[in-house]
């Protein structure tokens, strides 16, 4: 197997089912895939922040915001060759570092992430299939190309599917 | 908005004058903790690097590493973001030396070993902020800290979050703690808000 590692604010596409699409270590970032299963193109977004104001041009340089990162994804995804009315969710990540601390209600953005992104896919008509979101606790998260399957790892804890 | 530090303006302008700022405040910081510890602590000259904020969840190691991260704002004129980071095994390592117990004694960390690592966190922030205070003529307030204990990029997220939405970059000023000849691989960061930069150069060009 494969790992393709998707980075901070990045898009990243398969359909060769020997790879897996990792985000690392996710606090309140999210990682947003979508997967056609009949053509196995599958992709992930690493989002960091909530929104981009409405001017924004979409473009890979924006995918660091949940709002533009989805477009994007949705936008390689369908040029690699996926069919959208078939392209799966699933999401996981958006936690709270600093819960249960003064920071907790002023620095949110795992909660504003999680927000923008349901926001989001609704206006472009897509529902989650899976997500495990919010929490106080990062996750490393892997998409597996051959069959679309999301699977996260916390600290200390063995893998287990989304 | 536009990025607030250009590699140009950070070279010729901020870099010397954080250097000497950094120096001081950590010094101070360093001072405070051997005072806690009843140990003699020291630490490494601080770097005042410019980093891309994708290359911050590999800077410890790896994104998935077991660290423990003691967080605060400093608020105010100053204000910015402090954190002080331990691989795992080194924050047990760091609580027997404040509970005065033989290395090997802390295996886990509950809230009581929690709040003690928070107050390293608390003093040397504290001291720092005093320090670089005074020297600026600037009023800056530490946060009570909050301790994260996780995957390094999960703790480190909370840098980027905040840093994201105006710069590609944060400037970081770094230094390690050490006892002794063992190093005690404590990174302490600090990251001024952007505004803060600004102030910096308008007032200094």
């Amino acid at each position: 197997m494969n790992n393709i590692v998707v980075g901070l604010g990045e898009v990243k596409i398969s359909n060769n089912p020997n790879d897996i699409l990792v985000a690392y270590g996710l606090g309140s970032c999210l990682g947003i895939a979508m997967y056609d299963p009949v053509t196995h193109v599958a992709g992930m977004v690493h989002a960091v922040l909530p929104s981009c104001d409405d001017t924004t041009e979409i473009n890979e340089a924006c995918s660091k915001y949940v709002c533009c990162g989805l477009e994007v994804l949705l936008q390689k995804m369908l040029h690699a060759g996926a069919l959208r009315t078939r392209i799966v969710i699933r999401m996981a990540g958006g936690a709270n570092m600093l819960a249960s601390t003064t920071f907790s209600d002023v620095m949110n953005i795992g909660f504003r992430n999680i927000e923008s992104s349901r926001r989001k896919l609704s206006e472009m008509k897509f529902k989650i299939a899976g997500e495990e979101v919010g929490g106080n606790i990062g996750r490393t998260v892997r998409f597996y190309v051959a069959d679309g399957r999301m699977a996260i790892r916390m600290m200390g804890g063995k893998e287990r599917d989304v | 908005m536009k990025d607030p530090y250009t590699h140009e303006q950070f070279s010729e302008k901020l870099r010397p004058l954080l250097e000497v700022m950094a120096g001081e405040g950590i010094q101070n910081a360093v001072k405070g903790l051997s005072q806690m510890t009843g140990q003699q602590i020291t630490v490494t000259e601080p770097e005042v690097t410019l980093v891309p904020l994708v290359n911050i969840p590999d800077l410890l190691g790896g994104p998935e590493n077991e660290a423990v991260g003691v967080y605060l704002r400093a608020e105010g004129e100053m204000s910015g973001q402090i954190m002080l980071v331990f691989p795992y095994e080194r924050a047990l390592k760091l609580v027997d030396l404040l509970i005065d117990e033989p290395e090997g004694t802390t295996q886990h960390l509950g809230a009581y070993e929690r709040s003690a690592l928070a107050e390293v966190g608390n003093l040397t922030g504290s001291f720092f902020l005093n320090s670089v205070a005074t020297m600026l003529g600037l009023e800056a307030r530490p946060t009570p800290p909050a301790v994260m204990v996780d995957m390094v990029a999960a703790i480190l997220d909370v840098i980027i979050a905040t840093a994201a939405g105006v710069s590609e970059h944060v400037l970081m000023l770094s230094a390690t703690f050490m006892q002794g000849d063992r190093e005690a691989e404590a990174s302490f960061w600090v990251i001024p808000d952007p505004r803060v930069l600004e102030a910096f150069l308008e007032g200094k060009n």
